[in-house]
């Protein structure tokens, strides 16, 4: 994990204290600079004002649910590289099968474990990285 | 539910503080929009961003309860998100049972989470999952006809976009502060993100009544707009999500944080005071161009330390709507249990003060407001008999004035039953001699302990329910509580408030050589005076003053001290009304900027000591509890006794 970059973490949910867990989940990996977003809209401001390298996407949220996000930056060419692991209230399965066509790289639920979350994280990462 | 997916981790119990605070602000959205979709008993919720609120406000509880491992909460918003869906999806009417099980679930999620964070068994939630789940099975089977409009009139929406831009967020322009400000406009019927000619815009379709004009100062937030026309219009209408309630672009801090930047604004306070003091003492040591310039940096000092004390003060505000709004469902409630109808008027929602009041307010207004429901209002029947409204009127009013805060809970009912009152207090007369009513006795004794508890059999008339606590929490708050009521017109409780209560401005006095200081908000004059004026009626020492006699209490005779000075003294007019008394005093040194700290030794339980605070040469002195000191002057008994 060696590297003289910064990673940009995007950390999307509606729910302050969900946004903490998760950035408290993966605060141990190097190099990674955290920031949040607390709606759709938001999240898609900061992506357009800098890319990230990841995104942890909550899907039910205010405005713009997360499918249309993920589906939104994903038909934009310079978003085709970045990690997005969509971090869901257990649903459905067809909400799972529609976030993974949509272009999601993972899908966890919540409840999440915090160790989990920062390993699967950690893989995406490095594949990126190697 | 949560047994099936990774257990929740002890990691995440550190956040339970935020999980607490983040449950009791979507409780607080729910209880709102529930009171707002009452409305649709029997129909079709046609109110589709007061389902999405409520939806996502149990979807949110649901998931943070999982990870802090609270199952019975996740269980619970479960459901009633489940429920909600089928609402928001417009398959099934809001039926009053299952309006009754949404109110009932949110008051069991309530104590559910209320009971995890006190550490007391998490109370029984099975009856109302049980009661949700029927009510979305039942419900489900009702075949829907009208089809559903989810945003109503859209004629004449309007367009915007908005190019988000580092030069935007480098002026602080962002999406969220553009969808405030449209928000403030009017109702957002969508948001969706587009590409044009390269660049994402997002574009916001705003129902409003907002003219071009109107709307031109949004240009300077960087937003392009247009009206949409009637086949547009048509086109818009197929959306269906609505806007939200506002984003918060605020930053939470913990209070006890807040409580300790007061309490270093306080120590400069205390420090500037000092600073004065010796500052005095080198005055003629010093060339007088010398002494003028330290007076500048003196003067300018002690306005810059009142411009910070007055700017944390107002980060510790917060709208009263908070305490009001909850006011709202207690009502529904009581009325329900009551079989009264009641509507509540609420004012000067808009109105703030210090969160540390907010939380404390809760409990005696849900009192005043239980008791103005409860034995205020008159049932239907005998208010229609007297030519009132079948419908009773309850209010709540807040504003401030000016380092104060004034809230007022009043009824429309029948007012307090002097009689009965007088009946329990013989000896106590409750009219004057004009016939008007002695309220600040009323209020005493209807506030005194067990006051109406022991004869509940007069509750009916009585007013009292916890009175006693209502009183000696507002007095606890530096507050003041005053009555009016009228038979047949209705009661109206006032509650006077200190907008903070770190930091206080205060009449410096000294009596036998003791220093005391009292809060100016609780003087309304200060006067001189002659002993050879003073004359004593009945024991009493009395003074004439503005064509009206003006009973004295010596604060040395209070304390036990020396009061045998002769010559001119000093009083400080306090109390209202025939309460009116002159707190007489040797000396008044001076007002005071003092930092207010409280007296918590449960040993040291002086009655009329509200607290201490430090002057600026280091002395420590006695802050002064008025309407103690003049409940203790007029009980010689009590006063001997302490």
């Amino acid at each position: 994990m060696s590297t003289e970059q910064q990673r940009r973490i995007l950390i999307v949910d509606d729910s302050r204290t969900m946004r903490r867990m998760v950035a408290t989940s993966l605060a141990k990996i190097d190099q990674c600079k955290f920031e949040e977003a607390e709606n759709g809209l938001e999240a898609i401001e900061r992506l357009v004002l800098g890319p990230a390298d990841l995104m942890i996407l909550d899907l039910n949220m205010p405005e713009i649910h997360g499918i249309d996000v993920l589906r939104f930056v994903r038909a934009r060419p310079m978003y085709q590289s970045m990690h997005v692991v969509v971090l869901t209230t257990k649903g459905e399965e067809s909400i799972r099968r529609e976030a993974m066509a949509a272009g999601a790289s993972l899908y966890l639920t919540k409840p999440f474990s915090s160790s989990e979350l920062e390993s699967k994280v950690r893989g995406l990462l490095a594949t990126s990285k190697e | 539910m949560a047994d099936s997916n990774q257990p929740s981790d002890d990691f995440f119990n550190e956040f339970l503080d935020d999980y607490f605070a983040e449950c009791e602000e979507h409780l607080t959205i729910v209880r709102r929009c529930l009171l707002d979709i009452e409305q649709f008993i029997g129909e079709r919720v046609n109110d589709q961003s007061k389902l999405d609120e409520l939806f996502r406000a149990f979807h949110t509880i649901k998931g943070i309860s999982g990870m802090v491992g609270l199952e019975q909460a996740e269980q619970l918003s479960h459901e009633m998100e489940g429920y909600l869906r089928l609402l928001r999806q417009n398959e099934v009417s809001l039926t009053q049972f299952g309006f009754d099980s949404l109110l009932e679930g949110t008051r069991v999620l309530e104590e559910v989470i209320q009971a995890h964070k006190e550490h007391y068994p998490i109370p029984e939630i099975a009856p109302a999952v049980a009661s949700i789940s029927r009510v979305a099975s039942n419900d489900t089977q009702v075949t829907s006809t009208t089809p559903s409009s989810s945003s109503g009139d859209t004629k004449g929406n309007w367009r915007f976009l908005f190019a988000p831009s580092k030069e935007h967020a480098a002026s602080g322009i962002n999406v969220n502060l553009v969808r405030e400000r449209l928000q403030e406009v009017g109702q957002i019927l969508r948001t969706t993100p587009l590409v044009e000619a390269g660049e994402v815009v997002f574009e916001f379709i705003v129902d409003t009544n907002l003219s071009l004009e109107e709307l031109q100062p949004l240009s300077e937030i960087g937003l392009t707009f247009n009206q949409l026309h009637a086949q547009e219009d048509a086109a818009e209408q197929v959306s269906t999500s609505a806007a939200t309630s506002p984003a918060t672009t605020s930053v939470r801090v913990d209070l006890v944080r807040l409580d300790q930047l007061m309490l270093q604004v306080g120590e400069l306070v205390v420090t500037r005071a000092r600073l004065e003091q010796n500052l005095n003492s080198i005055r003629t040591l010093v060339p007088a161009a010398t002494w003028r310039q330290l007076q500048e940096v003196k003067v300018t000092l002690g306005k810059q330390l009142k411009d910070l004390r007055n700017d944390v003060m107002r980060v510790r505000m917060v709208p009263i709507a908070e305490v009001f709004d909850r006011m709202r469902f207690v009502v529904r409630d009581i009325a329900r249990e009551t079989h009264k109808r009641v509507a509540i008027d609420l004012s000067g929602k808009e109105t703030e003060i210090d969160k540390y009041l907010v939380e404390r307010l809760m409990d005696p207004l849900l009192h005043l407001v239980r008791n103005s429901i409860s034995h205020g209002i008159e049932p239907e029947q005998e208010r229609i008999a007297a030519g009132k409204p079948a419908e009773g009127q309850v209010f709540l009013r807040a504003q401030t004035s000016g380092e104060l805060v004034i809230i007022e809970i009043g009824d429309d009912g029948r007012g307090i039953d002097i009689e009965k009152v007088q009946d329990k207090s013989p000896g106590v007369e409750l009219i004057d001699a004009h016939g008007e009513i002695d309220t600040t006795t009323l209020l005493e004794l209807i506030s005194a302990p067990g006051f109406s508890t022991r004869q509940s059999a007069d509750m009916s008339s009585g007013r009292g329910v916890g009175m006693d606590v209502v009183a000696r929490s507002i007095h606890d708050l530096d507050g003041h509580l005053t009555l009016k009521t009228e038979p047949g017109v209705g009661t109206t409780f006032r509650i006077q408030l200190p907008l903070t209560l770190a930091i206080t401005d205060a009449l410096i006095a000294n009596a036998d050589g003791q220093t005391f200081a009292i809060h100016r908000s609780s003087v309304e004059e200060v006067i001189e005076l002659q002993t050879q004026d003073i004359n004593l009626l009945e024991n009493n020492e009395i003074i004439l003053h503005r064509d009206d006699v003006l009973p004295l209490v010596r604060l040395s005779r209070i304390f036990n001290l020396n009061d045998k000075r002769e010559g001119t003294l000093h009083a400080f007019i306090v109390g209202t009304g025939s309460h009116r008394t002159g707190l007489v005093v040797d000396k008044v040194v001076g007002l005071r900027e003092v930092v207010v700290r409280s007296m918590n030794d449960p040993l040291v339980d002086v009655p009329g000591i509200a607290g201490a605070t430090e002057l600026g040469d280091g002395r420590p002195v006695l802050i002064l509890d008025v309407m103690e000191i003049l409940r203790v002057a007029q009980n010689p008994i009590q006063q001997s006794s302490n």
